[in-house]
């Protein structure tokens, strides 16, 4: 007879629990949604100023790495314009001298592909 | 029967399948069917009117940034209870009232030990007054009640919502339903056994 009760009591309880409806504002569901556009909006926001200042920090970069090369290895710097300058007609000495400074002309290709990426980027990237 | 439950089912799964994509209008039909179950969460929680839609938009915005991460290992339902749940505890930390439900969780606070008055009961419908009853209860009682008597969750879904053991959700359980039957025991009839 117990039980019974006990479980005349648990059905009455979940029967009235159930019934219960919650108040909820009319328009939540489309405030909701400006919401996430907004945060979406500020999202997309942050990935493009982001990406300006990579490209920023890649223009600064290239424009120390020239000064400082300028500046320690003058002789390099010369021959490396020198080498750039004749390269046309002298492509048998440029693979000559890339063959003696691969690894300094390998550096300069990665920087010189970054702020490339980064010019074009800064330029023609997300409007 | 049976094609209409399967094209129901594969109904469903698309839907998952856009929500899951982070589709706006999905996303929408998300908010649209459970938002009355945050709101619920939260009021249980004991948040104030005014914190509770800004706990519940809350909840919404963290579900929409988790919502990639979903696996299906539980009920959308019951992960969105989690979120609920742990969004609400964490409002209530903020406004200085998770003292509150700490001391609650480790059993410090005794509940509110007189009944309904009369004219409370005698003047409401009944299943108001059971929920003015749930409303009396402390706070993590009055939502495993709510989890267990009204979203039919079990012991184990409920241990996973409020992070806590199952012996502690069979505590909260047994403690609640003792205190709603004395709360209750005008309402239900003085036959009913109070002592649990």
């Amino acid at each position: 007879m117990s039980v019974d009760k006990e479980k005349q009591f648990d059905e009455m309880l979940g029967r009235a629990l159930r019934q219960h409806s919650e108040a909820v504002p009319a328009d939540f569901t489309k405030r909701m949604l400006r919401q996430i556009n907004s945060a979406e909006e500020q999202r997309i926001l942050a990935r493009v100023v982001l990406q300006e200042r990579l490209s920023l920090v890649g223009c600064i970069v290239l424009g120390i790495i020239v000064l400082v090369v300028a500046m320690a290895f003058p002789d390099i710097a010369v021959s490396l314009t020198k080498q750039l300058m004749g390269s046309i007609s002298k492509i048998d000495q440029g693979i000559e001298a890339f063959r003696y400074n691969w690894q300094f002309y390998t550096v300069f290709a990665g920087v010189f592909g970054f702020v490339v990426y980064s010019l074009v980027d800064l330029l023609v990237g997300d409007s | 029967m049976f094609l209409a439950d399967e094209a129901r089912k594969k109904q469903d799964e698309g839907w998952l399948d856009k929500l899951l994509a982070g589709d706006h209008q999905a996303f929408a039909e998300f908010v649209e069917k459970y938002k009355e179950m945050v709101f619920l969460c939260c009021r249980t929680l004991g948040l104030r009117e005014d914190e509770i839609e800004d706990a519940a938009s809350e909840t919404f915005m963290a579900a929409y940034k988790g919502i990639s991460r979903y696996r299906g290992q539980a009920k959308l339902g019951t992960w969105l209870w989690r979120i609920a749940y742990r969004q609400g505890v964490n409002y209530l930390r903020k406004n200085r009232r998770g003292k509150q439900l700490l001391a609650e969780q480790d059993g410090q606070l005794a509940d509110s030990k007189e009944q309904m008055p009369a004219a409370v009961v005698h003047s409401k419908e009944k299943e108001k007054i059971v929920w003015e009853a749930v409303g009396r209860l402390p706070r993590l009682w009055a939502v495993a009640t709510v989890l267990f008597y009204r979203e039919a969750k079990n012991i184990k879904e409920i241990a996973k919502i409020m992070r806590v053991r199952q012996n502690t959700v069979k505590t909260y359980l047994f403690r609640g339903r003792k205190r709603l039957k004395e709360l209750l025991a005008e309402v239900v009839g003085e036959s009913i056994d109070v002592g649990g």
